[in-house]
């Protein structure tokens, strides 16, 4: 059996169904055992007749990132779906309605477009679902039939996700909808018996826990509240949103709360003040909101008061690009705000790691009293990947506070100057420890003092938190051979699953070349990133911003200048542009 | 129309002898002599003395400003945080801990100025804090520009000429906020504060507690004691706090009538 790795698309103007079928995919897909990665594009504006796209990647192996050529199109309206002939493969098929409710001018016909090569399913999407349902709603599940018999996928899978989707809506809506499947499924393989594909060949059921489907702000959420999570205080942005909306639902029911604030400044303020208080509280936001932030958060490093800070960037400074991917971010998280304030940034790679590392991310920021940003962008948030369901570790949602000793014989100072940089933290409410915190320099006690020595001590203290929270941090994995490597390809937040999928695709090439990936964006681990480049001749360092803003963080630590690739379309980088740069840097040819 | 009570400096005396000092953190304060926060700090503790609570069980959050560093000088948990946020901050303080009691604090520039898109959530959420506003209608830590509730025409060293612009009435915006507690208060009467402000801090919701204080070094010509004093005076008896139209009317018809302006929902 040869690997199943295909990329099928939906595509339509809003209103026609197009996320729904994606989505209906993805679950029949994944329920059947295959892997899938999928990912939505939408117009920005609510009341635009945009093109809506869904792509899902499936296959029998996990994959981290999506190729922009597509192996199957599934066409809910032509005009829209002319903008996708482009990026068909050879032996490509297409799904069209040929008699679609408005008639399509001959200029924006699929059929007129395609290469020969491409294989043509027109079927009267809007006719057949009139005639199962009674109205020309169901055509996206019509074409959904298509799909499933030509490729001979059992069509039980696609009834169940069906019933999943539907079931909340009623018996009869379910069976409208199996009905328009059944349809299209009938007449593909009456009319089709000739042209039916190779079938999607499913793995044999595992035992196991179920596969679920994921995105990386659910996962965020989910994490949030495994680790903890008592208060979130947010102010809506794309793509940040979903996490808010979704912790409304559930942080209540584990007895937390969540307010919608007046703005990002107000958030991150009411998030300081709950964990100053001593309890676990997050918000989470996009560029323009960070970049509001960013005074209260340099607060939170100096008042030595933890905070959890999503930044799910977007593209472009200011408003930039609300639904679009970039993660152009990292030059703001890090430095964003006045002095030298150390925080800690941490950036999930997928969907799994945006659970686990949201966790982390509280008890880091508990540990040692600091804001963590979590560094996340729209491929990465707004993505569904099939995953087992995640589950939180022991210490997981541990308190993680370091509160002072009770026995203590000295008077409490809470920001003594210690070895770790970790002072004992006393809680409002605690008797006999009342001190003030100030974002002003100050000394040990808290009050202001703006001395030469104290200052360098203090701001000394604050980044020695930072030498001691590397211990706890996540440290690069490697994909590399052991030894010399004629390249090095280094890739951090989702575009890490592109540079993954090409160093494996030049290995399988037998080119002597490795992977790394940087989770722990600030502060990194010099040494072992060192020694990783120190192995390689040349560096590359791929990541979707113009600057490079992560080879500017860590470029010099390999001794030659480092090879930057940068990409800012708005889309994530294919795995493709990597693997041929990669050839191109080793000379090889692309054959 | 009654006099307003007793100098100043009479009435800090009598509460230093009181046991109200033991909410002074006993670092002195930086405030310039004479400066109306010394008032004001004293009927904050009166309140809380009052009202029998414990130090560690008070936190006080505040913006920057002269006003921003009252926590250093309050034996409390203080949270001095950065220019105008000590609402949201305090909001956060006290969803996460209810059992505190939260006091926010600030000047006119802190709390109208920059934070000034803050009060009207709080009003509106009404969530259990009591803000206090030191209102001195200039900017003292910066050394003395004009701040929106300046008066039209004041002159200060960015504004030679006076300012143009029409100063914002604070007690009448946190009304029409719907704060659901307003008190106008006057530092020289730190015996009214401490009363007033322990009502506020009983009342189950927003308390807000708009103080006139007087910035000796940098306002030698609009809020100065003289002024402050012959133009303050208690509101009429028989205004009746849970009418709000009652309310409106007093805040619009008088500027300087101090007292219990306006309280929903009875006395907490
Ligand atoms: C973001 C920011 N902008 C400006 C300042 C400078 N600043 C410090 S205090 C202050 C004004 C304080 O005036 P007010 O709130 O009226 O308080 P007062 O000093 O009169 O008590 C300003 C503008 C600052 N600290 N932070
Ligand atoms: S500058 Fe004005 S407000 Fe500040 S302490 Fe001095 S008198 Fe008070």
């Amino acid at each position: 059996m040869s690997k199943l790795d295909i990329t099928v698309e939906v595509c339509g103007m809003a209103g026609d169904g197009t996320i729904a079928a994606g989505g209906l995919i993805n679950e029949g897909m994944s329920r059947g055992g295959l892997s899938v990665l999928a990912f939505d594009s939408y117009p920005a504006e609510i009341r635009g007749f945009g093109r809506c796209v869904t792509r899902s990647r499936i296959g029998h192996e996990r994959r981290t990132a999506l190729e922009e050529h597509t192996h199957v199109l599934i066409s809910l309206n032509d005009e829209q779906s002319l903008s996708r002939v482009p990026f068909l493969t050879d032996l490509s098929a297409v799904f069209f309605d040929n008699r679609p409710p408005a008639p399509v001018p001959e200029e924006s016909s699929l059929a007129a477009h395609v290469e020969p090569t491409t294989a043509l399913f027109g079927m009267p999407f809007s006719d057949l679902a009139a005639q199962a349902a009674g109205s020309d709603r169901g055509r996206n599940l019509v074409a959904l039939g298509g799909f499933a018999a030509v490729f001979q996928v059992p069509s039980e899978l696609f009834q169940q996700a069906i019933v999943k989707k539907f079931k909340s809506k009623g018996q009869k809506v379910v069976e409208s909808n199996v009905r328009c499947f059944q349809a299209g499924y009938a007449y593909a393989q009456e009319r089709f018996s000739e042209r039916l594909r190779d079938p999607i060949s499913f793995p044999p059921r595992k035992e196991g826990p179920d596969i679920v489907m994921l995105s990386g702000n659910t996962a965020i959420a989910e994490g949030a509240l495994d680790a903890g999570l008592h208060l979130y205080f947010g102010y809506p942005i794309t793509p940040a949103t979903p996490i808010m909306e979704y912790l409304a639902k559930k942080l209540p029911e584990r007895g937390g709360r969540l307010m919608q604030m007046e703005d990002e400044i107000a958030s991150i303020g009411a998030v300081l003040g709950g964990f100053f208080a001593g309890k676990r509280s997050m918000t989470a936001t996009s560029g323009p909101g960070f970049a509001l932030m960013t005074e209260l958060i340099t607060h939170g490093v100096m008042s030595e008061t933890p905070a959890v800070i999503v930044d799910a960037q977007r593209g472009g400074p200011a408003t930039g690009l609300p639904t679009k991917t970039e993660q152009s971010d990292l030059h703001a998280a890090v430095f964003g705000g006045p002095g030298d304030s150390a925080r800690i940034v941490i950036a999930p790679t997928d969907v799994l790691e945006c659970y686990h590392l949201t966790m982390k991310s509280f008890q880091l920021a508990e540990k040692y009293q600091i804001p963590v940003i979590v560094l996340t962008d729209f491929f990465l948030d707004n993505r569904v990947e099939s995953v087992p369901p995640p589950v939180a570790g022991d210490g997981d949602g541990k308190d993680m506070t370091v509160y002072p000793d009770p026995d203590a014989k000295e008077p409490y100072r809470r920001f003594k100057i210690t070895e770790s940089g970790v002072s004992p933290r006393a809680l409002p409410g605690m008797e006999g420890y009342i001190f003030t915190a100030t974002g002003l320099e100050h000394t040990e006690k808290g009050l202001p003092d703006y001395t030469p020595e104290n200052h360098s001590k203090m701001t000394e203290k604050r980044y020695r938190k930072l030498r001691s929270a590397l211990e706890d941090l996540p440290s690069p994995v490697e994909q590399a051979p052991v030894g010399r490597m004629d390249l090095g390809v280094v890739g951090w937040g989702s575009n890490f699953g592109s540079v993954h999928e090409a160093v494996n695709r030049a290995c399988e090439r037998g080119l002597k070349v490795g992977a790394l990936k940087l989770t722990s964006i600030y502060p990194y681990h010099e040494d072992a990133i060192r020694d990783f480049m120190s192995r390689c001749d040349e560096v590359l360092i791929a990541e979707l911003n113009f600057e490079g803003q992560l080879a500017n963080l860590i470029g010099h630590l390999h001794r030659k200048e480092v090879i930057r690739l940068n990409r800012v379309t708005g889309l994530p980088m294919p795995p493709s542009v990597i693997y041929k740069k990669i050839l191109e840097i080793l000379g090889e040819t692309d054959s | 129309m009654k006099t307003p009570g007793p100098v100043l400096a009479e009435q800090i005396r009598r509460i230093e002898d009181s046991k109200l000092f033991s909410f002074r953190s006993g670092q002195l304060p930086t405030w310039c002599p004479g400066c109306g926060y010394f008032g004001i700090h004293a009927g904050i503790n009166a309140a809380l003395w009052q009202l029998g609570i414990p130090h560690h069980k008070v936190v006080v959050v505040s913006g920057i400003g002269c006003a921003g560093r009252y926590p250093f000088f309050s034996n409390t948990y203080g949270l001095h945080t950065t220019h105008g946020r000590s609402l949201p901050v305090a909001t956060g303080v006290k969803l996460a801990n209810p059992e505190l009691t939260v006091l926010a604090v600030g000047g006119d520039g802190d709390g109208l100025g920059i934070g000034g898109g803050h009060l009207p959530h709080a009003s509106r959420k009404d969530v259990n804090i009591s803000y206090v506003l030191f209102d001195n209608s200039i900017y003292g830590l910066t050394k003395g520009q004009p701040s929106p509730s300046s008066p039209t025409g004041f002159k200060t060293k960015v504004s030679p000429s006076g300012t143009t612009e029409r100063p914002l009435n604070a007690t009448l915006m946190a009304l029409s906020y719907g704060a659901s507690f307003v008190a106008r208060l006057f530092a020289g009467e730190p015996g009214r504060i401490g009363e007033i402000m322990a009502q506020g801090i009983r009342h189950p919701g927003f308390s807000f507690l708009h103080v006139y204080t007087s910035c000796v070094t940098f306002d030698k010509e609009y809020k100065t004691w003289d002024h402050l004093k012959e133009w303050v005076h208690p509101i009429p008896e028989g205004h009746d706090p849970s009418n709000f139209r009652a309310a409106m009317n007093l805040v619009l018809d008088d500027d300087f009538a101090t007292g219990l302006v306006y309280q929903r929902g009875g006395n907490g």
